[in-house]
């Protein structure tokens, strides 16, 4: 025995599995069938979904558009699937300040897109590095927390991770997206919920969060500051007092609910849905993609896409459950929650009960970088669940 | 839970010694609360989704369903007005119309904006316009608002082509008035307009939509609702822009309008309107120079059936139709402009008064027969001068001095053999009333006449009741102001002072002289009618027909004095227009009459009094068939304008040389 053999059986306290090669035989032994099934069917019923959504779309039906982006989110998903994820903890400095470089980038030089610059455009392909920022949010973030899963109950800690957290937020804010920043800001809740932050410094933020958002929608405009454009401020409060103003804020509202409405139990199918197929329900392949697909399918429709939903959410949970380490968990539970927190506020929205935000309907609404992004999303919870430790939880 | 990982509770930690991980019962609780959480959300989606879709479905599927569908109005073609003969009057051409669509117009107001301006710099219809119009339906955002009826070709295209720029824009079909006739009859026709926000609250009860256009003077106006048809309905399919998507269904067909036939003859109404001009001529010819104006009427003296309604100035009706050109229409809408322009608005024959000046002296005649004050046989002197209660009163001409009977004094046209009978009147016992006037009345003067279009003046018979109310009273004694003096009844004799009445008020009363005494209700619209092909005649649907004369109570005898005094006027070599109907193979009878009458003359700065022409009778004279009257404003002695153009009327009518066209047949 040398001193290193002891050396390494002193290491036996850690676990054995750092930059474990997990090979192909491992991935079809080990792999989550029943999150990758939810996923394939998922990305299949969107596709279906979005086909009958934008078949009356002035340049037709988006679901060609749609698969190809699905088949990009497959090759990516395939990858994630070989990377450790261990190697996200290790380079999550990396990963942090590539992505607030990226945003800035779009800040500076981005191409003004109705009014908001988050598009990147490189060349083929228009991304929104916003998008992919919400995977490489949570890894960064997650590495930061593991690195200080020690005194994850300090304070200081918390306060650092809020620290860390809070410039991409407020960079994309500034973009301005807030739907986005509002998913990164729930991302980063997950984040230190699952870390195990105390319990009264999640309080303390989750009323430091409220405060804030009192002032930017009530208090500073009160005092003639305006943080927000009125028109975006119109659209997050409006939800709560619906078709007071036929023509302004919540106009998209109204028709939106009309929409869902309309689909009844069975749905008003493709050439039926009067309210997508006349333009009555705005923006309807994108950010009120499930009104859109209320209205065609019906309850029925709309609740397989929710179910499987619910599945994937599920599945997700598991994962972070039999996670192998601390980082791992904390990805798992911030993918999950984040996924969770998209598919509420987008189908809540379209019904009134949650404020009008631009948050794409996952798998369905259209748009590449989204697709490719929850594509992504899903293979590195795919790829955490092939390194759980053992058989114990499987 | 958080003490697991506490450090110095047993051994110090090596701090190169990692913990091996495991699933903390901390952890394992948070996870359990975000599965909580999920199947919370979860729950509240599909509660939601139930909601909506299940126990609000019905509800939701109606609104979806009325977001895109319109209701369309199928304009009904206003139906045709005819002459007497049928001569298409007014007709219908048709067109298209720009509509805004309230609802289907962009949402934010920058775009709105934008949108209009493009449409007003196309249509040429002020951006004001528009948003007041668009106020005023802020209501009703799903009635279409009618911006400009007659599009031209180039402006239809271009809202074709650029489709997309103006959501919210309709073109529809839409019909247009015509006037084959241009200007002949312009303000007894009247014309078609929007109709206004007054004119819809006042109307909304009739079945009147705010974008209708309806009639908004003469006979349009009157007739209205039988020539408006009934407009069909129709469902359109449109996208959240408005742009219609599939064909219009009809639901209802539209009705057309009916056709009006007037008693009017074109051929005379286009004679009659040439006379005002060639009697305006005469006027200036004989340095009358302000002579500007008048008008004309000819009627059938048995009905009442007007035949011509001529007023000058007059105008263009087609300037109220599609594309309006306030310069055009200043004339008639722009008070300062019309003055200037002399007010071709106004239909003269009804609507502006004038003293009638000797045109009177029949009415005076027939009273003092009537009231026993003189007899047809009385000699009363004609002088130059006329002197009671100190006052001098001149004779129109200084060349007369002799005694002469009722019928002479008419045919001379006597001033002074009046100004007795008016003085007669004047002596008069208050018991026995003021019968001047109340003959007056009778013989239809100073009220208006009921004739089928407007509006309509009714003129003034002064009588001392109504000199002391004007001027301020009761009380009526002590102000000289309020005093009935004797010179108003001498010169009400002859048709002067404070007297007033309309060219067809006269018409009226010279139609009473021709026919024996019976009072007529003038009218202009005969039946109305579905209009006949080559094959198939007309089919009249309701006749208007004439209301049966009324009796004046004139005694016979006395008229046939007048009578006869009207023709002495237009025969013996002393009459009045002799010169001018003397020669004419027809026998006519009428009379003249200057009217002394205070106008105020564009470019003068004080009234002035000046001389309106007149001339009122009738032919043939034993038969008589049409009754004229017409009047010159400022054309100087009746003789001299008025009379020449009322002969031009009855050329045409009786033919030049006298030969009996078709008409007499009437």
């Amino acid at each position: 025995m040398t001193i290193e053999a002891v050396d390494r059986r002193s290491r036996g306290l850690r676990p054995h599995h750092r930059a474990e090669a997990v090979g192909l035989g491992g991935v079809l032994r080990r792999l989550d069938w029943l999150l990758l099934a939810a996923l394939a069917a998922t990305a299949g019923y969107g596709l279906w979904a979005i086909d009958g959504i934008t078949m009356h779309d002035v340049g037709g039906s988006s679901m060609s558009r749609q698969a190809l982006y699905v088949f990009a989110g497959g090759f990516l998903f395939l990858g994630a699937l070989f990377v450790d994820p261990d190697t996200y903890r290790r380079l999550w400095r990396p990963i942090y300040f590539g992505t607030l470089g990226l945003m800035v980038f779009v800040l500076a030089a981005g191409a003004a897109t109705r009014g908001s610059k988050r598009w990147v455009d490189v060349g083929f392909f228009k991304f929104q590095p916003s998008e992919f920022g919400k995977v490489l949010f949570v890894l960064a973030l997650a590495g930061l927390l593991a690195e200080r899963s020690r005194s994850i109950t300090s304070a200081r800690a918390t306060l650092t991770a809020l620290g860390y957290g809070i410039v991409p937020i407020l960079l994309v804010f500034v973009q301005p997206d807030i739907g986005t920043a509002l998913v990164y800001t729930s991302a980063l809740g997950a984040l230190l919920f699952v870390a195990g932050v105390r319990w009264w410094h999640l309080g303390a933020l989750a009323a430091a969060t409220v405060i804030t958002a009192l002032a930017v929608l009530w208090l500073l405009p009160a005092a003639g500051f305006n943080v927000l454009k009125p028109y975006q401020a119109a659209r997050l409060t409006g939800f709560t007092h619906p078709g007071n103003d036929p023509r302004g804020a919540t106009y998209n509202l109204r028709q939106s609910i009309t929409a869902v409405g309309a689909g009844g139990l069975r749905g008003r199918g493709v050439i039926g849905a009067t309210q997508t197929r006349l333009n009555y329900l705005p923006e309807h392949a994108t950010d009120f993609a499930f009104a859109s697909l209320a209205e065609e399918r019906g309850f029925f429709g709309a609740s397989i896409l929710l179910l499987l939903y619910l599945l994937i959410v599920w599945r997700a949970l598991k994962i972070v459950a039999n996670a192998r380490d601390m980082f791992t968990a904390i990805v798992a539970g911030g993918i999950a929650f984040m996924f969770m927190f998209q598919v509420f506020v987008n189908a809540a929205m379209t019904m009134g009960i949650a404020p009008i935000t631009g948050i794409p309907l996952p798998f369905v609404s259209v748009g590449g970088s989204s697709m490719i992004t929850n594509f992504l999303a899903i293979g590195i919870l795919q790829a955490i669940h092939l390194r759980r430790p053992g058989r114990r939880r499987a | 839970m958080a003490s697991s990982a506490r450090p110095g509770r047993f051994l110090p930690g090596d701090p190169r010694v990692e913990e091996p991980y495991r699933l903390t019962p901390q952890l394992a609780f948070r996870v359990a609360i975000l599965a909580f959480l999920a199947l919370t959300v979860f729950a509240v989606l599909f509660l939601r989704l139930w909601a909506l879709q299940v126990l609000s479905g019905d509800k939701y599927l109606a609104v979806a369903n009325d977001n895109r569908v319109r209701t369309l109005r199928l304009e009904a073609p206003r139906g045709p007005i005819l002459d007497k003969y049928g001569n298409v009057l007014v007709e219908n051409v048709p067109g298209w119309r720009a509509e805004l669509w309230p609802a289907d117009l962009p949402k934010t107001w920058p775009a709105q904006r934008r949108e209009l301006q493009a449409l007003s710099s196309l249509t040429g219809v002020p951006l004001k316009e528009m948003l007041a119009q668009l106020k005023a339906h802020a209501l009703d955002p799903l009635t279409p608002i009618v911006v400009q009826r007659g599009l031209r070709q180039d402006q239809i295209f271009y809202i074709r082509e650029h489709d997309a720029q103006f959501p919210g824009v309709r073109l529809a079909n839409s019909y247009l008035r015509k006037y084959p006739y241009q200007s002949l009859g312009a303000q007894v026709l009247g014309y078609v307009g929007q109709i206004t926000a007054g004119e819809y609250k006042t109307m909304k009860k009739k079945g009147y939509q705010p974008s209708d256009s309806i009639g908004q003077a003469g006979i349009e106006a009157t007739y209205d609702t039988y020539l408006r048809g009934k407009d069909g309905k129709a469902q359109l399919t449109v996208d959240s822009l408005g742009r219609p998507k599939g064909a219009i269904t009809p639901l209802t067909s539209f009705t057309p309008g009916e056709a009006l036939r007037l008693t009017i003859d074109i051929g005379l109404q286009r004679a009659a309107e040439r006379a005002l001009v060639y009697g305006i001529q005469r006027a200036h010819d004989a340095s009358y120079a302000h002579a500007d104006g008048g008008a004309i009427v000819a009627m059938d003296p048995r009905n009442g059936a007007i035949l011509a309604m001529a007023s000058y100035p007059t105008y263009q009706p087609s300037i109220f139709v599609g594309h309006k050109d306030a310069q055009k229409l200043a004339p008639l809408l722009n008070p300062k402009v019309a003055d200037a322009a002399n007010h071709p608005g106004i239909n003269r024959a009804i609507d502006a008064s004038y003293p009638p000046g000797s045109t009177f002296k029949p009415v005076t005649a027939l009273a003092a027969m009537q009231e026993h004050l003189v007899t047809p046989f009385e000699q009363l002197q004609c002088s130059p001068v006329y002197t009671a209660y100190k006052q001098p009163f001149l004779n129109w001409t200084p060349l007369i001095n002799q005694s002469m009977t009722l019928t002479t004094a008419l045919a001379e046209s006597c001033d002074t053999y009046f100004y007795e009978l008016g003085r007669r009147f004047y002596v008069l016992p208050s018991d026995r009333g003021h019968p001047l006037q109340g003959w007056a009345h009778r013989f239809g003067l100073g009220d208006k006449t009921g004739i089928d279009i407007g509006p309509e003046v009714s003129g003034l018979i002064p009588t001392p009741e109504w000199r002391c109310k004007a001027y301020g009273g009761p009380p009526c004694s002590g102000y000289v102001d309020r005093i009935w003096k004797p010179g108003y009844s001498i010169q009400m004799a002859i048709g002067q002072g404070q007297i007033l009445v309309t060219p067809l008020q006269m018409t009226r009363l010279f139609a009473l002289i021709a026919n024996g005494g019976k009072l007529v209700t003038p009218h202009i619209a005969d039946d109305i009618e579905i209009p006949g092909t080559k094959n198939q005649p007309a089919r009249v649907l309701r006749r208007f027909g004439a209301q049966s004369p009324q009796p004046s109570g004139v005694d016979p005898t006395a008229l046939s004095y007048v009578q006869r005094g009207l023709d002495e006027a237009t025969h013996s070599p002393i009459g009045t227009s002799s010169g001018v109907f003397g020669s004419f193979p027809i026998d006519i009878a009428g009379k003249t009459g200057s009217a002394e009458k205070l106008v105020s003359l564009p470019g003068f700065p004080y009234p002035s009094n000046q001389t309106q022409s007149w001339w009122c009778g009738y032919g043939p004279y034993n038969q008589p068939t049409i009754v004229v009257c017409a009047l010159i404003e400022n054309g100087g002695h009746g003789g001299t304008s008025a009379a020449p153009a009322a002969l031009k009327v009855f050329e045409h009518y009786f033919g030049k040389n006298g030969q009996l066209t078709n008409h007499i047949s009437d």
